[in-house]
């Protein structure tokens, strides 16, 4: 079923991440998503995530629909200009993929090509808007395009994001802009969660929250540190320090965020750290498995 | 003011290197140069000397007033008659002054500085990243900080999602949004940011 579909339908849709591979062989990643087989409503592709240089995600989102997976294609404004933006979203159309999930992307001194040339030659709004006008026959200049697409579009929002005033407008330009539904990054607290959603609820767009399993204290520090946008509370990290199975507890931290911010949202996406090994666990614990 | 920084000293050696011979001139700007202290008096004749320790024929070190506009070069060498005696000259000064010392001397340039910003001085307070040069200002719908030069990935319709506390996910500064909206919110003013703001237009700088 398509994605956009689902969440027409109001269903609480669940949605994993899977990484494209640092290489030529995508079988890890194709392995990856099989434990995903009968879990989710979408697999979601990141495009070089946290700007770590990794095979285009068009490829992996392709042997994906092959395998039968609704995709949603993450594509970041930050390696692209408006040509080129624009040629892989007709490649991607052409290829089956009909969700993308719109971005700015990680800043390049953030990953592991520093040195490399910071794109930006449209912010997440503009290429929502591109993507509109591509479903409505035209390119970015208004020349027809010879087969529309027709592309799902949604965007991302950091709900721990304070203050929430300049957030509130970028999200109020993206419903402008005609996001489909809103991805958030990581969500450790579910207040926090809460707060945005009230905030965010006038827009109409469905909510999917960011859920990242901790797996150790020490994982939960350095997410701190190195992770734009990322804030977990101090208590959480001691519940992992003082826990004798950190991945269990992890786990159940996810599992009680989830609980917390179930009607706040339209759905969950699972981004776990090292693989997809406890996702079904970890949806079984909430119900959705 | 056009912000610069100084070149690492071995690269400068290096580049040197690539013209065997040649006598040189070192060259400061009276102007941005001077004042945020990469290519004033002091730099270059603390440059003049380092590269004489090593070895190299500088004949002197000289002040222009500004390296970026002049009557001619021969004003500029009726001041310092050191600059004609020169074969290559080692300017100190943004990239627009090296380019025009380069024109009209007729000699070889060398860059004594990275040219890296356009900012502003305030007293002794130097800001940087106050103007990216887009050929299409609107600073004015924001609070009279300009996003395109003072955000990195130069957003122009709100904050990316890696500001966290005010704070930029790039470096050590604040979100330029979170300073927009503040000073337009206590203006009164937040309907400036209504709708969408277009991409720039890179035609137009053609």
């Amino acid at each position: 079923m398509r994605f956009a579909d689902v969440l027409g339908s109001g269903k609480f849709v669940v949605t994993a991440e899977v990484s494209p591979p640092k290489g030529t062989d995508i079988s890890g990643a194709l392995a990856e998503a099989k434990l995903l087989q009968e879990l989710v409503d979408a697999v979601n592709v990141t495009d070089n995530q946290r700007a770590v240089m990794r095979m285009s995600p068009i490829v992996l989102c392709h042997k994906l629909g092959e395998m039968g997976f609704e995709t949603i294609m993450h594509m970041t404004c930050r390696d692209r200009n408006r040509l080129a933006l624009q040629s892989d979203l007709l490649a991607a159309h052409a290829l089956g993929i009909h969700n993308i999930l719109a971005m700015s992307g990680d800043y390049p001194t953030m990953g592991d090509q520093p040195s490399t040339k910071p794109v930006f030659d449209l912010d997440s709004v503009q290429l929502l808007q591109l993507i509109e006008k591509m479903n409505n026959g035209s390119d970015f200049q208004d020349k027809p395009l010879d087969g529309p697409t027709s592309i799902c579009a949604g965007a991302v929002a950091n709900p721990g994001a304070r203050p929430l005033g300049p957030q509130l407008l970028k999200l109020n330009k993206k419903a402008l802009a005609k996001a489909r539904f809103i991805q958030t990054q990581a969500v450790f607290d579910a207040a926090v969660f809460n707060e945005f959603a009230d905030a965010a609820r006038h827009t109409g767009i469905p909510l999917i929250a960011g859920i990242i399993p901790l797996r150790s204290a020490q994982n939960a520090r350095f997410m701190n540190e190195k992770i734009p946008g990322v804030k977990i509370p101090d208590e959480a990290i001691s519940r992992m320090e003082a826990a004798v199975d950190p991945a269990l507890e992890g786990m159940k931290i996810a599992a009680e965020i989830i609980a917390g911010i179930r009607t706040n949202c339209q759905g969950i996406h699972i981004m776990p750290i090292g693989g997809h090994g406890n996702t079904r666990r970890l949806l079984e614990m909430c119900g959705l498995g | 003011m056009i912000i610069t920084r100084p070149k690492p000293i071995e690269e400068i050696l290096s580049m040197v290197e690539m013209f065997p011979g040649l006598s040189i001139c070192v060259v400061g700007c009276g102007i941005c140069a001077r004042k945020i202290q990469t290519g004033g008096e002091a730099q270059v004749s603390m440059m003049t000397a380092r590269l004489q320790r090593s070895g190299l024929d500088v004949l002197d070190g000289k002040m222009v007033k500004h390296a970026c506009s002049t009557e001619s070069w021969d004003t500029l060498v009726e001041e310092n008659p050191a600059l004609d005696k020169a074969d290559m000259l080692l300017v100190m000064s943004c990239g627009a002054g090296i380019s025009l010392l380069g024109r009209i001397s007729g000699k070889p340039v060398l860059p004594g500085l990275d040219t890296t910003s356009l900012g502003s001085a305030l007293k002794d307070e130097i800001s940087e990243d106050f103007c990216v040069m887009c050929g299409e200002c609107d600073v004015g719908l924001y609070a009279g900080l300009c996003p395109k030069s003072g955000c990195p990935k130069s957003q122009v319709n709100g904050p990316c999602g890696g500001s966290i506390d005010g704070d930029c996910e790039v470096g050590e500064r604040e979100c330029i949004w979170v300073k927009i909206y503040d000073r337009l919110e206590s203006r009164g003013m937040l309907h400036l940011l209504d709708g969408i703001r277009p991409p720039v237009n890179h035609d137009r700088r053609l």
